[in-house]
């Protein structure tokens, strides 16, 4: 089912994006150094016939958090919170010290090994998964 | 600049007592425990790990300081089950009590736990910071005595460990207020506990995620 792969960013993008409007910017200038494995494999995988292997991810920040200029990613289901957390961290650019938090439902972190498919099917709805994230100091 | 969120102590308890209710639903084992003259009290609960284990972490490689794996490493390697079983047989089990207390003077929950072997061994602060999830290991490593250290406890008056209370409100006030915006109501315990639970090894079934929002749909 090849719909408009443009619409999902796979990895750095090497199809033109054209403006679809659910992904923000243009592959040219989004990301700097293409995080080539994190929360993004390259598209090798074919669509399984039932299961998708990948989830889309919907990405929002809170507070001020810097806001992700493409905020819609198509992840493995596999990925941990953990991978999408370094993944988010080295596209934002944090320093070490800077931790991130993500939230499902808007308030609850899930645990640093939660797979991002467990969470789909627990919080996914419109055939995506919504996240929030949020950069802090955490503790000390 | 946002105000930070505090919590005052009756509101620390209904909280507590929302988040006890559903973990009596799930079979979380948290319980209220008062304290002698019943003014206050806090929130407890006991469970057992293997240490270097499947459940600290997922990557086994706290004992190899790789701090600096490169991702696309980390992400070829599937979480191995087998390695588990045999780092199973030659590590112990631990009993962590965890406790949630609350803090007058930060007006904020704490994170209090202790653990042992089932020996009765205590496990050492450097014990405890060695077991930190790996991707909390940098933030720790930094300032390891800002983080987690070993105090008495208010109420029963034994050591414990302590996660520190002071940037809570740096981290609880975004979360509070993105949720304030749309009018949702959060139980502050389980926000705060899915947060800070997973430095220590405690992490919180996703069904308490859940409960928060059922509870505004279905107002009895």
């Amino acid at each position: 089912m090849a719909e408009e792969p443009q619409t999902v960013l796979q990895l750095p993008p090497s199809s033109a994006a054209g403006g679809e409007g659910l992904t923000d910017v243009s592959p040219e200038t989004t990301t700097p150094e293409p995080p080539s494995s994190a929360a993004v494999s390259p598209g090798t995988e074919e669509p399984a016939g039932d299961t998708k292997k990948k989830i889309d991810i919907l990405l929002k920040a809170v507070g001020d958090t810097p806001i992700m200029k493409t905020k819609k990613w198509a992840v493995e289901r596999t990925r941990t919170i953990q991978g999408l957390i370094d993944f988010i961290k080295k596209f934002l650019k944090l320093v070490a010290s800077e931790q991130l938090f993500i939230y499902v439902n808007q308030s609850f972190a899930p645990s640093p090994d939660q797979e991002v498919g467990t969470l789909y099917e627990c919080f996914g709805s419109d055939g995506k998964l919504v996240l929030h994230y949020c950069k802090s100091q955490a503790w000390g | 600049m946002e105000e930070d969120e505090f919590i005052g102590e009756k509101t620390f308890q209904r909280h507590c007592a929302e988040f006890i209710k559903h973990s009596q639903q799930i079979g979380d084992s948290w319980e209220w425990r008062p304290s002698k003259d019943c003014s206050d009290g806090y929130m407890c609960k006991i469970h057992f790990q293997i240490k270097n284990g499947s459940v600290m972490s997922h990557l086994g490689a706290s004992t190899h300081g790789q701090t600096c794996l490169p991702m696309e490493e980390a992400f070829e390697l599937p979480l191995d089950d087998c390695e588990v079983i045999e780092t199973a047989a030659a590590s112990e089990v631990i009993k962590y009590e965890y406790h949630v207390l609350y803090s007058c003077s930060y007006q904020v929950p704490v994170l209090y736990f202790r653990a042992s072997f089932l020996d009765g061994r205590p496990l050492t602060l450097k014990d405890i910071w060695e077991g930190v999830h790996e991707c909390y290991k940098t933030r720790l490593l930094q300032g390891p005595w800002d983080t987690i250290t070993q105090q008495e406890h208010p109420i029963l008056g034994q050591p414990f460990f302590v996660l520190h209370p002071c940037k809570t409100n740096e981290f609880m006030t975004p979360v509070l207020k993105n949720s304030q915006k749309i009018n949702k109501n959060v139980n502050y315990i389980t926000s705060w506990l899915s947060i800070v639970g997973p430095v220590v090894g405690l992490n919180l079934p996703l069904s308490y995620a859940k409960a928060t929002s059922q509870d505004e749909r279905n107002v009895d």
